[in-house]
C-alpha cells in the first residue's frame, strides 16, 4: 500500500512544499513467526503489519521475548515467515527460496548486531572488505574510504576485533553494514553492549547515516534515551505492534 | 579477499593449524617412506643381482622372486644338467640365508671358482677371495655399517667367520661365506637357492633359457638383465597388499585428524558463519572457503611430510646404512594427491554442515 507523504524542498530563493507517494521499502503484512520446542509450537510474531518508508528511521522498542529480534530476522530474510507477507524493496520474501533470500540479504539489507560479531581472523579492513567481496562487486576504495572516514575509523582499520574497544567494534560493524549502500539497514540492540559514551558515538552515527546519506534504518532497542535519535517508535508486546508513535 | 579470509583464518589459530599440518604430513611422509623402503630394497637386490654379470638364473618352482623371502632349496646336482646345456659356458649354486640377528641381511653362500667363472670375480678392495671353511667376504656397505675390516672375526649364525676380504659393492650380496659351510649350519647340505647361468654369448640367451624350460618345466628361468623391470612390488606376493594397507592407513589417519579438525573449526566458527550468512554469504562460498582452507593446510603438510621423508631417510640411513630408501618424484606426487584427496573428503562433511547451518541459531550461538 502506497503512503503519501509532505515533503519539503529548498532552494536558495523559496520554500517548497509537495505531497509525494511513496511505496514503502519494508512491509509486513499479517506476519506471524512460530517455533517449534518438541512437540509445543511457540509463537513469536503473531499478525504484525508493519511499514517503513524509504528514508525513514525506526526504532523497535518492546520488552525481552516480545519478538522484535524474530521481527529483524524475518525482515531481514535470516528466517522465514511462517505465516504473512514481508516486502522488501517490493520483493516477497515469502516466496522466496533460500537461495534467492541469501541473494537479497548481500544487495539489500545489512545487519547491525549487539555483540558486533565481526570475524575474529580478520582485522577491521577485512571485516569492511569481506562485505564489499560477497556482495560480488569487488573492492571499492572509493566507497571504503568515504564509510570509514565517515565512521572515524582510519586509524583503527589494521587491527583486529580482540585489539578494539566495544565501541570501535560497532563503528566497524555498523561500516560492514553499510559498504555495499543497502536499503535497509537493520540494527539488533546495537547499543546493548556499549558504555553511555560509545552507545551515543554509535547513535549519532546511525543518525547521521539517515538524516545525510538517507539511509533507512531499523534498530531494535531497549534503551528509551534511544529513540530520541529515530523518526518512529514503535511497541511491541507479545510479538505484536501496540502502536506506532511518531518521536516528536 | 577470499585467500586472505583463508589465510587469516588458518594463523588464527596456529596450533589447530599446526596440527592439521602435521597430520598431512606425516601421512605423506608415511607414503613415501613406505613405498620408498620397500621400491628401494627392491631395486637395490635387484641391481646387485644384475651386479653380478650372470645370464640367467634359475629358481625352485615354488621360490619367490624376492631372493631374501626365498626358502625353496634346489638339489645341487640340478647344476651339472645345466652345465651339460648348448651355450653355457658356466654355472654358479648360490645357497641364500636369510639372516635377522644383528641386522636384517642375506648371506649368500657360494663356490669361489664357479661364482667368479660366471661373474667375472669380485672387485677387491682389501684381502682376498674364499678360500678356508670360515672365510666370510663383506662388500665396503657392510664394512662401514657394521665398522668391520679385514682380519676381523663376526659372528655370525652362531659360527664365528674370518672377514678375509672386503670388495665393492653392487655384485649380489653383501656378505659371502663358502656354500659348504653355510648348507652345513643350516642343515641343507647339497642344497641350493639358485643357479647363475653364464652363456657362452649373450645373444644365446633366450635359447638357453628355452632349453633350461624344456629340462626343468615349472622351474623359474628369468633373464638376469629383466630382473630390474621384474622386480616391483606387484611381482612380490603380499608386498603390494602391504603398500595398499600402508597407505589405506596414512590416509585414514589424515583423513580422520583433517574431519576433527575442520569439524571443531565449523563449530568454533558457528557464529562466523551466521555473519557470513547474513552478509548475502551462498552455501557455495562458505563451503568453497572451508574447502580452500582445508586445500591450503593440506599444501603445507605435503610440503612439511616431503621434507619429512628427507628427515626420515636420512635418520633410518644414518642409523643402517645398508637400507635403501627411493624417493622418486612420481610417489611425491602420487601421495600429495592421496592427501589432497583424502583431506578434501575430510573436510567435506564439516563444509556441507557449516554451510547448513540456521543463520539465527549460529547468531546466537555462545
Amino acid at each position: 500500500m502506497a503512503i503519501t507523504v509532505r515533503i519539503q524542498t529548498h532552494s536558495s530563493s523559496e520554500t517548497q512544499t509537495e505531497l509525494k507517494t511513496l511505496e514503502p521499502i519494508l512491509k509486513t503484512e499479517n506476519l506471524w513467526k512460530l517455533y517449534h520446542t518438541g512437540k509445543v509450537e511457540v509463537p513469536a510474531l503473531c499478525g504484525v503489519n508493519f511499514d517503513v518508508l524509504p528514508g525513514e528511521s525506526v526504532a523497535v522498542m518492546g520488552p525481552s521475548g516480545c519478538g522484535k529480534s524474530s521481527l529483524l530476522y524475518v525482515i531481514g530474510g535470516l528466517a522465514r515467515a511462517s505465516r504473512g507477507k514481508v516486502y522488501v524493496d517490493g520483493n516477497d520474501l515469502s516466496m522466496m527460496t533460500d537461495a534467492e533470500r541469501t541473494k537479497l540479504r548481500r544487495h539489500k539489507i545489512g545487519f547491525v548486531f549487539q555483540r558486533f560479531n565481526l570475524l575474529p581472523a580478520l582485522t577491521a579492513r577485512g571485516n569492511i572488505a569481506i562485505a564489499q567481496y560477497i556482495h560480488g562487486d569487488g573492492f571499492d576504495p572509493h566507497r571504503f574510504d568515504v564509510v570509514t572516514h565517515l565512521l572515524g575509523l582510519e586509524g583503527r582499520l589494521h587491527h583486529r576485533p580482540s585489539e578494539m574497544s566495544g565501541g570501535e567494534q560497532q563503528r566497524v560493524a555498523i561500516a560492514r553494514a553499510i559498504i555495499n549502500e543497502p536499503k535497509i539497514l537493520l540494527a539488533d540492540e546495537p547499543t546493548g553492549n556499549l558504555d553511555t559514551k560509545n552507545s551515543e558515538i554509535v547513535l549519532e552515527m546511525l543518525r547521521r547515516l539517515n538524516k545525510d546519506l538517507g539511509q533507512t534504518v531499523v534498530m531494535i532497542t531497549h534503551n528509551p534515551e534511544a529513540t530520541a535519535y529515530f523518526d518512529r517508535v514503535v511497541h511491541m508486546r507479545d510479538g505484536v505492534i501496540v502502536d506506532g508513535i511518531p518521536a516528536d | 579477499m577470499m585467500s586472505q579470509f583463508v589465510l587469516s583464518n588458518l594463523f588464527h589459530r596456529p596450533v589447530r593449524t599446526l596440527i592439521g599440518v602435521l597430520a598431512v604430513a606425516v601421512e605423506v611422509a608415511l607414503v613415501i617412506v613406505i613405498v620408498g623402503l620397500t621400491s628401494g630394497m627392491l631395486q637395490e637386490t635387484a641391481k646387485r643381482i644384475e651386479g653380478i654379470g650372470a645370464d640367467i638364473m634359475v629358481q625352485a618352482p615354488s621360490a619367490q622372486m624376492f631372493l631374501v623371502m626365498s626358502g625353496s632349496p634346489m638339489p645341487i646336482k640340478i647344476g651339472e644338467k645345466l652345465q651339460e646345456q648348448k651355450y653355457v659356458q658356466a654355472v654358479a649354486p648360490a645357497f641364500l640365508q636369510f639372516n635377522t640377528t644383528g641386522g636384517v641381511e642375506t648371506i649368500w653362500g657360494i663356490d669361489p671358482e664357479s661364482f667368479r667363472d660366471v661373474s667375472n670375480g669380485f672387485v677387491f678392495l682389501q684381502g682376498h677371495d674364499l678360500e678356508g671353511p670360515e672365510d666370510m667376504l663383506i662388500d665396503d656397505w657392510e664394512a662401514k655399517a657394521k665398522k668391520l675390516k679385514v682380519g676381523d672375526t663376526f659372528k655370525l649364525l652362531d659360527h664365528d667367520w674370518h672377514i678375509v676380504g672386503m670388495v665393492e659393492y653392487g655384485k649380489a650380496g653383501r656378505i659371502f661365506v663358502p656354500i659348504r659351510t653355510l648348507q652345513d649350519l643350516v642343515g641343507a647340505r647339497e642344497k641350493a637357492t639358485l643357479f647363475l647361468v653364464k652363456c657362452t654369448r649373450p645373444e644365446h640367451t633366450g635359447d638357453v633359457i628355452a632349453e633350461i624350460k624344456q629340462l626343468l618345466p615349472n622351474y623359474p628361468v628369468r633373464p638376469v638383465k629383466e630382473f630390474m623391470t621384474l622386480m616391483t612390488s606387484t611381482n612380490i606376493p603380499a608386498l603390494e597388499t602391504f603398500i595398499h594397507s600402508m597407505i589405506a592407513l596414512a590416509v585414514s589417519v589424515g583423513l580422520l585428524v583433517i574431519f576433527l579438525t575442520m569439524y571443531t573449526t565449523v563449530l568454533e566458527r558457528t557464529r562466523d558463519i551466521g555473519v557470513l550468512k547474513s552478509l548475502g554469504a551462498s552455501k557455495l562460498l562458505i563451503v568453497r572457503a572451508l574447502l580452500t582452507e582445508t586445500a591450503l593446510l593440506c599444501f603445507l603438510g605435503v610440503a612439511t611430510g616431503i621434507g619429512l621423508s628427507y628427515l626420515v631417510r636420512a635418520g633410518f640411513l644414518a642409523a643402517f646404512p645398508t637400507l635403501s630408501i627411493l624417493i622418486t618424484p612420481g610417489w611425491i606426487l602420487r601421495a600429495a594427491l592421496i592427501a589432497l584427496v583424502g583431506a578434501i573428503v575430510g573436510a567435506t562433511y564439516p563444509a556441507w554442515l557449516a554451510s547448513r547451518k540456521d543463520a539465527v541459531q549460529a547468531l546466537s550461538y555462545d
